[in-house]
């Protein structure tokens, strides 16, 4: 690893925290990414790359990395893991045909080494279309209490109406800054 | 007052003698025990301002500025030449210190660093620099300035054409017309 490498993993003053967010395609990653940073959300098409946010939130900066979820884009995840303080999983609540891929997605990144540290924020998303999973239903079908190398949490949500947003992106941010900033 | 400068950080190289000079700065807090590493430091600063680095930097924008698109949404291919953009840099500076400094160890370095992590010693702007060349947006836009800078004389050209007074119903013969044409080529 080089001088600028290193330099970059060094934590600096400023509480800079870095948060993946990925999922299947259409689960609404960069909705909840724009509603969150108040624009507007009426035309969003699929993502075939990757956006960046940087939020100030509470006294924090916050790096959100959004990386496309279609299936042949998803090889590129493993090119953003690096530095990751937490990771939100994305859900389409609705789209009960997908949850085993969605499942077995999410399972596959938690044995990444490069995540091994990250918080683990599962967000119910689409919760007001009707016939949506309850966060729940979607908690018992991605097997979420057998993770044990994570903290983590699921939050239902809707990136449309924007509800509940705050309250998982709050949670993650104390769980994050309860690990790596209590030294000062 | 040339030979000042000159002599600036050349005594003081060998980073192993951590004791010389060792003292507290009671103001700041601040540890200045190891002047061999603020030796490298200067250097560095040194190297960055140089034109060599300048054409490194030039080199590289000319390469992939074609890649780059002003859109909010990122391609993958951004980041490996992210990467590589990092890794040059990386790879330069490392070769010039060791031009400055013989028995130059980037590894023992990269150490002293570590055990630095936290000192108010690494707030210096040198440090915010050199932060700036891993950060993804910083870098998308260094490379999206360098595309319009190119994109914008491009434009500057074809004005240049446009007024060529051949058009004019002025005769062919008017040479001056002709060659305002050459020398806006000549010049690209």
């Amino acid at each position: 690893m080089g001088l600028l490498t290193i330099l970059k993993k060094m934590k600096q003053k400023e509480k800079e925290v870095r948060l993946l967010m990925l999922g299947l395609d259409n689960a609404g990653k960069t909705t909840i990414l724009k509603k969150f940073n108040g624009e507007d959300i009426d035309m969003i098409s699929p993502t075939l790359g990757f956006n960046i946010k940087t939020l100030e939130h509470r006294g924090f900066k916050l790096n959100v990395w959004d990386v496309g979820g279609q299936k042949s884009l998803r090889s590129y995840w493993r090119n953003y893991f690096e530095s990751t303080d937490g990771l939100v999983w994305v859900v389409d609540s609705a789209d009960r045909m997908r949850l085993a891929d969605c499942k077995r997605e999410l399972h596959s990144l938690l044995v990444e080494e490069r995540l091994a540290g990250a918080t683990l924020l599962v967000f119910a998303n689409k919760q007001d279309l009707p016939g949506a999973l309850t966060s729940e239903e979607i908690r018992q079908s991605l097997d979420l209490d057998s993770i044990k190398t994570h903290h983590w949490l699921i939050q239902d949500c809707s990136a449309v109406t924007g509800d509940h947003l705050l309250e998982g992106i709050d949670w993650i941010i104390d769980d994050i800054a309860s690990r790596i900033f209590t030294m000062d | 007052m040339a030979d000042n400068m000159e002599g600036d950080h050349t005594d003081l190289m060998d980073f192993e003698h951590e004791n010389f000079g060792e003292e507290e700065d009671l103001a700041t807090g601040c540890s200045n025990a190891d002047s061999g590493f603020d030796a490298v430091i200067g250097h560095i600063e040194d190297i960055i301002m140089e034109d060599d680095f300048q054409r490194l930097q030039n080199n590289f924008q000319e390469k992939y500025y074609q890649e780059f698109e002003d859109t909010e949404e990122n391609k993958f291919i951004y980041t490996d030449i992210h990467r590589e953009y990092v890794e040059l840099v990386e790879k330069f500076l490392s070769e010039e210190i060791s031009k400055r400094i013989p028995d130059f160890s980037m590894e023992e370095f990269l150490r002293a660093l570590e055990t630095k992590e936290g000192d108010c010693e690494l707030d210096g702007e040198i440090f915010d620099l050199l932060r700036t060349f891993s950060d993804f947006l910083k870098f998308k836009e260094f490379m999206l300035d360098y595309r319009e800078e190119k994109e914008g004389r491009t434009i500057d050209l074809s004005d240049g054409i446009m007024v060529t007074p051949v058009h004019n119903g002025d005769l062919l013969m008017e040479g001056a017309g002709l060659s305002l044409m050459g020398h806006g080529f000549g010049k690209h």
